[in-house]
């Protein structure tokens, strides 16, 4: 079996369409890489219930937290077992604690955090998530005690939703658009499309009902001064994504559109000049058997015609399955693995389930 | 029953929520005039009810009485500032500006909230016109944010043109006679469980009713016990047999709980094709049609 190389990695990155298993695959990674011997903190978003029992982790684990893996094998060749942390992305507390860590005083921190614009901004503000996982990547990656990082990252309809976060949020809080909103005057003064604009907002509030524009205004004070220390986060996030110990990885099912999003992915990776290591597609179906077995079996007629449709019907599936592998072959970055990850018969429950998942990831 | 007017349909990822959509669409403009109003920006439940990929436009024609229409949050914005700002060139601008484009990303429940407005106005017209709607909505967890969000809003506005707008559509919502969720599933526990979580979150605390809940996939029977029983050697036959069987008794189970949850079931076949195209649509469609007749 062909495996994926990662032994040189000191950070993995899932990325993909939503629904195809993204912290599946990025748990199998880390519980893989722990096995080989190495020290992993894997970081999930948004797990079922049931991965977060697999990793031994409750609703509120923002911090790492060991897994015991005694029940695991060790990996063929392996001297010894590593370690294996696990935490779950918490985006709003990471933000609260970031921004009493950046606040010029305890008392700013705590008045943008009560305030109306944060609450929003913290709990939906799309980009909040991305961001999050950066900032605690960086946690993650200044602690020396792990040699590898894998990062499950947030459900996302482009891969540059991620990627594109910490600039999206540095614009929203350091713009001259909204430092125009402050008090004070624009970092580059304010035209006159701005001051049209400030009218407008204030008309805004006047018939939503909203006095968006005084909440705004706070907001963008008590934030002065912070805005250095995210912008300095923000582009060592941004280094270690190029980095060349760095391997991006893109999950997908066989599925059609998944395929097709997946390729869009890609696409945008390019774009961003981030090289992908690997693409893997997920719940891959297995080799079918040979239907000259049924006939030279024996049993009843019906019952070797049943089997026959049977196995015609997953053929069916199977050619479903090799188109789409055709258009992702042919959207295949250079240099970039294509791999399968084949899918277990019943959906994964243990620790065991999520290792053999690792170790059964193969060249396709 | 009647059927709603405005039929939302999500669910977990991976559960073919587009094509159920399409195939729902297709069922009941067999009955009325319909549109599928489709919020992925992928368009898929459109491209397939049109043959061709959708990419870009804003709708077009599937059939004498089956329309399609893409719908987008910014837009929605759009029309709306130029509802409350009657000077075209400023309202024009102040889309244009970033200003405000940060300001509503800082308040990101606006656009879905004017997107709820869309959906009640489009369900109010269906109707009056003695039409449907069917939408192919976001997946289950950003379905219920969606559906969540005018009672964000009138937490945040209350008073003004937001928050009037924020009742209406909250009364929208919850009548069943223009306003349903369908839910999409397929015979896996993690589908069945999002899904039954899902119609209890949006009873409990939106007061939505699930109109329905699809399961789709679902393998025809095939073998009995006992003949899976006289299966000798053939390991690899067998296992695959077995997972046949696997997933109709997963349906089965499935079955009896949303029964219990009080939302009925509909159930679509696996279609064993190497393609899913627009003859597939129909024939998923036409079994719909016969289990959600349009009235």
């Amino acid at each position: 079996m062909n495996r994926l190389e990662l032994a040189g990695c000191k950070l993995a990155i899932c990325l993909g369409p939503g629904g195809v298993g993204k912290t599946t695959i990025s748990a199998a990674l880390a519980i893989d890489g722990a096995c080989n011997g190495r020290a992993v903190d894997v970081m999930t978003v948004d797990p079922a219930p049931r991965l977060l029992d697999a990793l031994g982790l409750n609703a509120d684990a923002s911090e790492p937290r060991e897994v015991a893996l005694d029940s695991i094998a060790l990996a063929a060749g392996a001297a010894r077992r590593g370690r294996l942390r696990a935490l779950r992305l918490d985006p709003r507390s990471t933000f609260d604690a970031i921004v009493r860590r950046y606040a010029a005083t305890p008392a700013a921190a705590e008045a943008i955090i009560s305030g109306r614009i944060y609450a929003n901004l913290a709990s939906a503000f799309a980009g909040v998530a991305d961001y999050m996982a950066m900032e605690k990547l960086l946690e993650l990656a200044a602690e020396p005690t792990a040699d590898f990082i894998v990062l499950d990252t947030p459900p996302a309809a482009e891969a540059l939703d991620f990627l594109d976060a910490p600039r999206r949020l540095l614009e929203l809080l350091g713009s001259r658009a909204v430092s125009l909103l402050g008090t004070r005057q624009g970092r580059f003064g304010s035209g006159v499309v701005d001051l049209a604009a400030r009218a407008v907002l204030s008309a805004f509030d006047l018939v939503t009902g909203l006095k968006l524009l005084g909440d705004v205004q706070a907001f963008v004070r008590n934030f002065e001064g912070m805005y250095e220390g995210f912008a300095e986060r923000a582009s060592r996030a941004r280094a270690m994504l190029h980095a060349e110990s760095t391997a991006v990885i893109v999950v997908t099912t066989a599925e059609a559109g998944r395929i097709a999003q997946a390729g869009e992915f890609i696409a945008a990776l390019r774009k961003a000049e981030l090289r992908v290591r690997a693409v893997i597609v997920n719940r891959a179906m297995a080799d079918l058997p040979n239907v000259a077995e049924i006939s030279r079996a024996k049993m009843p007629a019906a019952l070797k015609r049943k089997l026959k449709r049977n196995l015609a019907d997953y053929a069916a599936l199977k050619t479903r399955e090799a188109i789409s592998f055709e258009t992702l072959r042919a959207a295949m970055p250079t240099g970039a693995a294509l791999m399968l990850s084949s899918e277990l018969e019943h959906e994964p429950r243990t620790l065991a389930d999520l290792a053999q998942i690792g170790a059964r990831i193969h060249r396709g | 029953m009647a059927l709603a007017r405005l039929l939302f349909v999500t669910g977990k990822g991976g559960t073919g929520k587009s094509t159920v959509a399409a195939a729902l669409a297709y069922a009941l403009s067999l009955g009325r005039p319909t549109i599928l109003a489709d919020l992925d920006s992928r368009m898929s439940a459109a491209s397939m009810l049109l043959g061709a990929p959708m990419t870009g436009g804003t709708g077009g024609r599937a059939g004498a009485t089956l329309e399609v229409v893409a719908l987008s949050a910014h837009a929605e914005l759009e029309a709306f500032m130029r509802r409350i700002v009657p000077v075209a060139a400023i309202s024009r601008r102040m889309l244009k500006s970033r200003t405000f484009g940060y300001v509503t990303a800082a308040l990101p429940g606006l656009e879905a909230f004017l997107m709820l407005e869309r959906l009640r106005i489009m369900g109010g017209d269906a109707a009056l016109e003695d039409r449907y709607v069917v939408v192919d909505g976001p997946a289950s967890g950003s379905a219920l944010e969606l559906l969540a969000v005018a009672r964000g809003v009138k937490g945040i506005a209350p008073v003004g043109s937001l928050n009037r707008i924020a009742h209406s559509v909250e009364s929208f919502l919850v009548d069943p006679e223009r306003f349903g969720v369908v839910l999409t599933v397929t015979p896996e526990e993690l589908a069945i469980r999002e899904a039954l979580e899902l119609s209890a979150a949006l009873r409990e605390h939106l007061g939505i009713a699930t109109v329905a809940a699809i399961m789709n996939r679902i393998p025809a029977a095939l073998f009995s016990k006992k003949e899976l029983e006289e299966i000798d050697g053939l390991e690899a036959h067998l296992a695959l047999a077995h997972r046949r069987e696997r997933e109709r008794s997963a349906a089965g189970r499935a079955r009896k709980e949303f029964l219990r949850a009080g939302v009925p079931m509909i159930e679509l076949e696996m279609l064993y094709r190497p393609a899913m195209g627009r003859p597939e649509i129909a024939e998923l469609g036409a079994t719909l049609a016969a289990e959600m007749p349009a009235r």
